[in-house]
């Protein structure tokens, strides 16, 4: 039996301390939810309109769904180039989070050679699109007008948090415990701030994307008919 | 230290708290700054560089609000997050430049939006907050009052509107040489009721000529209401929940006092999203009657085969600019292409389209804010490449506003284009059928009661009736008019309005109120009305005693002819 040189340190960190940090987060969206539950929602009184092959149903569903049809809309269509640093960005932080229930509970899932490369190119691809994002936001006079600290604290705090994962990815512990220990206690920071930054988007994505697209959809408007492609 | 906030202000910072709901929170809420949304803005297309115009900075300049006084975050650490409250009534004003001056609300970056944000739902509600507490550019506050008040966002009189309707049927029985073309004024019960823009009875009669024209070669039975007949709705422009409400409801009322079965919306993006999508949510009512555009009513009637197009009549090259309201708040943008295919021999697609076509820079209630009219004309730059690169002669659009907005941008960028309505190609391409002959005798075996205290006239008007084969009774006064009706039933009755014992009024009056005898057709003959303007005093006598409108009405003296087209109009409408 291999024995266990895992400081209580990084034991804490990798465990404890992300599952508080994970119930923080959770409670905090619960109360976000119901806040949001309690705005009273617009209906639509008026009765099925535009194009006869869709509905507020369908609309809403296509909605959800319409980030995955880069296609569907001019903006990103005419700039695929952002498309595709949007899907690596967002897989990177996916992979990153879902690295962190890993490596504590079932490391052998990671363990191989060949996971661990996959990791760490997603991390690594997900890093640089964050350093051109990053870059991107310094330098466009549109991009930094609209601006927060919060929007730029939230994509350094990714980056870098994505710079540990690339180096936590390979899991090893007696090499030194300091990417382990950062990435898990970056982790935790990020999923205590999450909830209050504007990385919590993609939780009023769901509402937002549902109620447009229910709202053109009920009109015939939702999915946009494939002549408007410019 | 705390700022003071002006009055306004914080009347704006209270209003804000009630207005915003869930839809428009989570707009507020989900944004990412991505920028996505930039170049899918006309303003910025067509002024690089200038952050101002950028969709998502404009939204934040409502978003900071939002932050102040809703979100936690914001609460808490403002500066993080940008947000920031108004203290000042510049600070008003500024806002008012950008949710009005800097914005048409097309919808544009909200189809383009990844996330979902609808810039324009709450850029609608920030002018609606601004409108509050009454920061607007002034065109804005005197279109909304002249809705308020007199009914109608132009401050058309109801005489001016009764009396273009009587022009333009004039015009139109003149012009196919045919009295039994009418524009039916109140009529009851009739299939079809009809709702036009105010700008068509003071700018653009010819409109509601050509719609007419084709609703009686459809051969359909309609009417227009002499009250509430306006369809635009200045409550989407200004973001007054209850302007939209009342203006929409005051529709809503005439099609349902005229017990009419479907309520048609002429072409106006606006005015049909208004009217169709948006009225009943903001008054809070449920329409039980369908609402339809005119253009789907003209594609139906040819499609049904009711009018018969020509499409050579129309052989210039034509392109079609999707008004915003049509196609991106109501899913309109397939009728309009179906039915310009039918009446054009020449259209060509202008790109983009459909939802994703460029705002005509007209939208918004742009039109009525003279003050942002050097911005819109250069923002309009991006919409007149489009046009340009069409080489079409002729721009359709099925929106007034567009019209407009098309018609300055072409002159202003030097197009060799003309702007037209659907239905100015429709009524143009229309293929008039040929008329009954004269010789026969179209009225033949009609009964018809003429009642008329003067034995002359009653003497006159039944020898023309007889000479058309009718079989005539008459009466010399309302009671034995009455008599008569319910002795044997006649297929029309013409009525004077003066009589003894009881005045015509009053009979037709009777007639109406009683099941067996409410439609009746009676036809008003009658010299109760100044000789300079028959039809507009009569109409204004109807109104004045809530009389619904008759079949048909002639001043004495009485032309024959005209008396022969206007009761076989009316049989044959019955029939």
């Amino acid at each position: 039996m291999e024995l266990d040189t895992t400081s209580p340190l990084l034991h804490f960190a990798e465990d404890k301390l992300q599952i508080f940090a994970l119930s923080f987060k959770a409670l905090v969206y619960i109360l976000k939810i119901r806040w949001i539950l309690k705005f009273p929602a617009g209906k639509d009184r008026q009765a099925p309109g535009g194009s006869p092959d869709t509905s507020a149903q369908k609309g809403a569903i296509h909605s959800l769904f319409n980030i995955a049809l880069p296609w569907e809309m001019a903006s990103t269509r005419q700039h695929p180039f952002f498309y595709v640093q949007f899907v690596i960005f967002h897989i990177g932080v996916a992979a990153s989070i879902l690295m962190s229930l890993l490596i504590p509970y079932v490391p052998e899932w990671i363990a191989g050679r060949a996971a661990v490369v996959a990791l760490q190119s997603i991390f690594a691809a997900a890093f640089l699109v964050g350093l051109v994002r990053m870059a991107r936001r310094l330098t466009d006079p549109y991009i930094r007008g609209i601006s927060t600290p919060d929007d730029y604290f939230s994509l350094a705090l990714l980056v870098v948090w994505l710079g540990f994962s690339f180096l936590a990815a390979p899991n090893d512990r007696q090499s030194g415990e300091w990417p382990l220990l950062a990435y898990f206690f970056l982790t935790a920071f990020f999923l205590v701030y999450v909830p209050f930054s504007k990385i919590s988007h993609y939780l009023f994505y769901p509402f937002a994307r549902w109620y447009l697209g229910r709202t053109l959809g009920h009109r015939g408007v939702y999915p946009v008919k494939s002549g408007a492609r410019a | 230290m705390s700022e003071t906030r002006s009055y306004k202000a914080q009347k704006l910072v209270e209003r804000l708290q009630v207005k915003v709901n869930r839809q428009i929170m989570l707009s507020l809420e989900a944004c990412v700054h991505c920028g996505l949304c930039t170049d899918q803005c006309h303003y910025v297309l067509s002024n690089p560089g200038d952050v101002t115009y950028a969709p998502a900075y404009k939204a934040d300049r409502i978003r900071k609000l939002f932050k102040a006084h809703i979100d936690w975050t914001g609460k808490t650490l403002p500066w993080w997050v940008g947000a920031k409250s108004v203290y000042t009534d510049q600070e008003l004003e500024d806002l008012k430049d950008t949710v009005f001056g800097k914005c048409t609300n097309c919808r544009r970056c909200s189809l383009n939006c990844p996330m979902g944000v609808d810039m324009a739902v709450f850029n609608r509600m920030a002018r609606g907050l601004l409108v509050h507490v009454g920061v607007m550019p002034e065109g804005v506050a005197v279109v909304a009052k002249d809705q308020w008040e007199i009914g109608n966002q132009m401050g058309v009189l109801k005489e001016d509107y009764l009396e273009t309707l009587t022009w333009m049927e004039e015009e139109l029985q003149s012009e196919y040489n045919d009295h039994s073309i009418r524009i039916p004024i109140d009529k009851m019960d009739a299939d079809v009721v009809y709702s036009i823009n105010p700008r068509e009875a003071k700018y653009d009669p010819r409109t509601i000529a050509e719609a007419a024209a084709i609703f009686h070669f459809a051969g359909e039975n309609w009417t227009m209401p002499s009250q509430g007949w306006d369809m635009t709705n200045f409550g989407l422009f200004n973001g007054d929940d209850e302007l939209g409400g009342a203006v929409g409801g005051r529709l809503y009322d005439a099609v349902e006092r005229l017990r009419g079965k479907k309520l048609v919306i002429s072409e106006c993006g606006h005015g049909f999203r208004s009217t169709r999508c948006e009225a009943p949510n903001w008054g809070k009512r449920d329409v039980a009657f369908p609402m339809e555009s005119a253009v789907i009513t003209m594609l139906g009637y040819i499609k049904q085969g009711r009018i018969q197009v020509d499409k050579s009549k129309n052989s210039e090259p034509v392109t079609y600019h999707d008004s915003c309201n049509n196609a991106r708040s109501c899913g309109m943008t397939e009728e309009p292409r179906e039915l310009l295919n039918l009446v054009c021999s020449d259209f060509r697609e202008m790109h983009p389209n459909r939802a994703e076509n460029f705002c005509c820079t007209g939208g918004g209630g742009a039109m009525s804010m003279t003050e942002y009219a050097p911005r819109r004309l250069k923002s309009a730059r991006i919409k007149a490449d489009q046009l340009k690169a069409t080489g079409a002669k002729i721009v359709v659009t099925s929106c007034h506003n567009c019209v407009d907005g098309l018609f300055d941008l072409i002159k202003h960028y030097k197009l060799d284009m003309q702007v037209k309505l659907l239905v100015n190609l429709v009524a143009s391409a229309l293929v008039v059928p040929e008329r009954p002959s004269r010789k026969m005798r179209p009225l033949e075996g009609y009964k018809i009661l003429v009642i008329d205290d003067e034995p002359d006239i009653r003497v006159y008007l039944g020898k023309i009736f007889k000479d058309q084969g009718c079989l005539v009774t008459e009466a010399p006064d309302a009671n034995q008019g009455m008599r008569a009706i319910k002795a044997d039933r006649p297929d029309l009755v013409t009525l004077d309005l003066i009589l003894p014992y009881m005045t015509g009024e009053k009979l037709y009056w009777e007639l109406r109120k009683d099941q067996k005898t409410a439609d009746l057709p009676v036809v008003i003959v009658s010299g109760y009305a100044a000789v300079d303007s028959p039809r507009i005093d009569f109409f204004g006598f109807l109104a004045e005693k809530r009389l619904p409108q008759p079949n048909g009405f002639l001043e004495k003296p009485v032309d024959p002819e005209k008396l022969i087209e206007t009761v076989r109009a009316v049989l044959l409408e019955k029939a």
